[in-house]
């Protein structure tokens, strides 16, 4: 992939301010409309990466430090974290398979009291989620000042914390439509 | 530069339009006699051309199983998806193909694909153009409802070909009718939402307005839910209350005419009455319908819309856009009061209700073809992907690999490695959905990846998934070893008869054949009777008191019924749908009073 800030020709910083990154993809998308799909692709994508903390971080140590092995341990915290999502998940999934299979307004009402619970559990880890994700992405700083291998070890805790994130926000939308 | 011009067609479930813009601004076109709304309806004479439109919709009566209507629902669709329920509410014969695709079957010897159908709607809606413009037509921007998939958008693109169009760009109607709406708004800065409620799709779409430029920023809908459900439903009650029993397809089809005269009456009359003289031999009927009782048949249907409005907004919010301020209304199943009332009780919102609901779309389609021409100053359009796309993982699994409501044009890569000495290719099955299950998503297909035959791992192939402007997905797979790309074909992949999908659906089809269907469909209400009851006693122990002595009664009476035709032995697959039907709609108070008890106690 082509380095995402020099497309949008934004400095290569994790301090990106979310405003920049919109006003640059739409200036270049205007100057580009209708023309190659190939380019508006590549800036659309360059948009999506750097509008994200986590796939900016990405981003940015695969341009500052192209050869440092990614660090996949995971942290104690997390792990206390991770073993709470599954069975929330779990059990949000087991309400959600019902409410598809209910065929009628009543028998989906019967599930209003175990959906409502479901979301409220989602929504407290979400929160929980963000908290630790926001320890990391408050570390930007640190990191653009030189601290590469703590950079490279925030990646892969919010890589974890990203994933559980859409897990969660899917489940939430899910059960929003319920 | 006139053979420049590109016209803007709005392919609708029960009409049609074609647009163009003229003197910088955008008009619908009418054909000869001056209408400017073409049926969506196609007939067949015996031993004649088929006739399109207004002169089609006559035959509806005469000719029930040779006049499609609504055709627009089956485009881009398996026989194996339909339900049984959809599979038996046409007018006409629905059968499946060799590859498991949609038939129409005229009689013995016609079969018709909907790819086909369609074409003739958009040959004569090119027509119109070429009449009215006086000059011939080859360029069209066609809309689409923006759930619709990639091979729903591909089969819509095949049929404009088979009429003689080149398709410049596929375009979602509720983004057309945003343009529509922002045209003459282009200075504005707002969060808008297009509800979209047509005859056959339900589409909602949240975009951002800024500076000229219009980015939508989360769409969601439903390609199985229009007004074609309410005419359907209100038919259905019709037949109930007037005991009609069995139904000829003529008198299906006469009913159906009915109920969607008495429906659109009701738009504006509190009572109407929906007369059939002669309906039978000499047999009249006649039947007073207020407007509060067709509203309790068309809420269950409505109150579907809430739920993906509510989904739309969330994703939007959480993609940064602020509240939506604007909810714009367009499709002609917003002319029902109740959608209206409906949307202002969920969102707080008046609905604008400045689009002309049946013409917004294909004054879009217009704007958008005359934007690709140069006739009218160009808007930036940002559109997204409504679905996400992934393929299908050893598990079972789908894999994502380009996000729902990612902005497009989008290009996502994946690598591929053989996984065995030798191994020459690897079939990858494309899907479009959100569920976790790959079986339960759409397929789209298989595209084949080459491999250079060697030891295992030493073949490297990068996959390149793109959806460009269209919507329209390609596979183009890149040897890394020479860097050329090439395209892979998406092969329909019910082709393959080894499939025990397409065995099951080929078997189901024979079923069907032979008539189990009514075995079928009274399991199916056995079903939904099994959910109803258990439901009704614990709902009454647990809110009962809650509710009036006449909703419980009636309630009690309901369930008295389903539980008699259960029990009676006579396996009468209608009778028992009627009784569920009337259990489910009692209970609808006590459902509401039951979400309303689970939000309390949690609070």
């Amino acid at each position: 992939m082509r380095n995402p800030f020099a497309l949008l020709g934004l400095p290569e910083t994790l301090l990106l301010d979310p405003a920049s990154v919109e006003e640059a993809w739409r200036d270049l998308s205007r100057e580009g409309n209708d023309g190659d799909e190939t380019e508006a692709s590549a800036l659309n994508r360059a948009r999506t990466v750097l509008s994200d903390p986590v796939t900016r971080l990405a981003a940015w140590l695969e341009v500052k430090a192209p050869d440092l092995v990614p660090n996949r341990a995971i942290a104690p915290g997390l792990m206390d974290l991770f073993s709470k999502i599954g069975p929330v998940l779990a059990t949000t999934d087991s309400v959600l398979a019902r409410h598809r299979k209910a065929t009628t307004a009543l028998a989906r009402a019967m599930l209003a009291k175990e959906a409502i619970a479901a979301q409220l559990a989602v929504q407290d880890l979400l929160a929980q989620i963000q908290s630790l994700k926001s320890a990391q992405t408050d570390r930007y700083a640190e990191f653009e000042a030189g601290d590469l291998e703590s950079a490279s070890r925030a990646l892969g805790q919010l890589k974890f914390l990203k994933r559980w994130e859409e897990q969660c926000r899917e489940r939430l939308l899910a059960l929003i439509a319920t | 530069m006139d053979d420049e011009l590109i016209i803007g067609i709005d392919l609708g479930t029960t009409h049609s339009l074609v647009g163009v813009v003229d003197s910088g601004f955008p008009i619908i076109l009418a054909d000869g006699k001056g209408e400017r709304l073409l049926p969506s309806c196609v007939t067949w004479p015996v031993g004649q051309p088929p006739l399109v439109g207004t002169e089609a919709m006559r035959s509806r009566i005469l000719a029930p199983g040779r006049t499609v209507t609504s055709i627009k629902r089956f485009m881009g669709r398996t026989f194996a998806d339909l339900s049984n329920e959809e599979r038996e509410e046409t007018p006409y014969r629905l059968v499946p193909g060799e590859r498991g695709e949609i038939l129409v079957r005229l009689d013995e010897t016609t079969l018709l694909s909907p790819e086909e159908i369609s074409a003739l709607i958009l040959a004569r809606l090119r027509e119109i153009a070429s009449e009215a413009l006086e000059m011939p037509v080859t360029r069209a921007v066609v809309t689409v409802p923006a759930y619709f998939n990639h091979s729903q958008r591909e089969a819509t693109r095949r049929a404009a070909e088979r009429a003689g169009l080149t398709v410049e760009r596929i375009l979602n109607e509720p983004t057309a009718a945003a343009l529509a709406y922002g045209l003459d708004r282009l200075g504005d800065s707002a969060t808008v939402a297009v509800f979209d409620l047509g005859g056959g799709t339900f589409d909602l779409s949240v975009l951002q307005m800024r500076d000229g430029f219009f980015e939508v920023i989360a769409t969601a809908g439903d390609t199985r839910l229009g007004g074609d459900d309410l005419d359907r439903t209100l038919a259905r009650f019709l037949a109930e209350t007037l005991a009609l029993g069995d139904l000829s397809g003529s008198e299906e089809a006469l009913l159906l005419i009915r109920a969607r005269e008495a429906k659109e009456a009701l738009s504006s009359e509190e009572l109407v009455t929906v007369r059939l003289p002669f309906f039978r031999g000499e047999e009249s009927y006649e039947i007073e319908l207020t407007r509060e009782r067709f509203e309790r048949l068309a809420l269950p249907l409505i109150d579907r819309t809430g739920p993906i409005c509510r989904r739309a907004f969330a994703e939007a919010a959480a993609k940064g856009a602020s509240t939506v301020e604007r909810l714009i209304l367009v499709g002609g199943s917003t002319r029902i009061p109740l959608v209206r009332e409906k949307l202002t009780e969920w969102f707080g919102l008046d609905p604008d209700l400045s689009q002309h609901p049946d013409e917004a779309v294909a004054l879009g389609a217009a704007i958008q073809a005359g934007m690709l021409c140069g006739r009218v100053r160009q808007i930036l359009l940002v559109d997204v992907t409504p679905l996400s796309l992934g393929i299908e993982t050893f598990g079972g699994l789908m894999n994502v690999i380009i996000a729902r409501n990612s902005t497009i044009p989008v290009k996502a890569g994946e690598l591929f490695t053989n996984a065995v000495d030798g191994q020459e290719s690897m079939a990858i099955r494309v899907l479009q959905g959100e569920r976790e299950l790959a079986k339960d998503n759409w397929l789209l297909g298989e595209v084949v990846v080459p491999f250079t035959p060697g030891p295992k791992g030493s073949a490297r192939v990068g996959v390149q998934f793109a959806i460009n402007r269209n919507g329209i997905l390609e596979v183009l797979a890149r040897d890394t070893t020479t860097g050329e790309d090439h395209l892979l074909e998406i092969r329909d992949s019910a082709v393959d008869v080894e499939d025990e999908a397409v065995e099951r659906m080929i078997s189901e089809s024979i079923d069907y054949a032979f008539d189990d269907m009514k075995e079928r469909v009274w399991t199916e209400a056995k079903f939904k009777s099994e959910e109803l009851l258990p439901a009704v006693t614990e709902a009454l122990e647990l809110v009962g008191d809650r509710l009036e002595a006449e909703d419980r009664n009636e309630i009690e009476r309901t369930a008295a019924r389903v539980r008699a035709v259960l029990e009676s032995g006579s396996h009468d697959a209608n009778a028992l749908k009627s009784a569920n039907a009337a259990l489910d709609e009692a209970t609808q108070t006590l459902a509401a009073l039951l979400v309303e008890a689970a939000f309390e106690e949690m609070a």
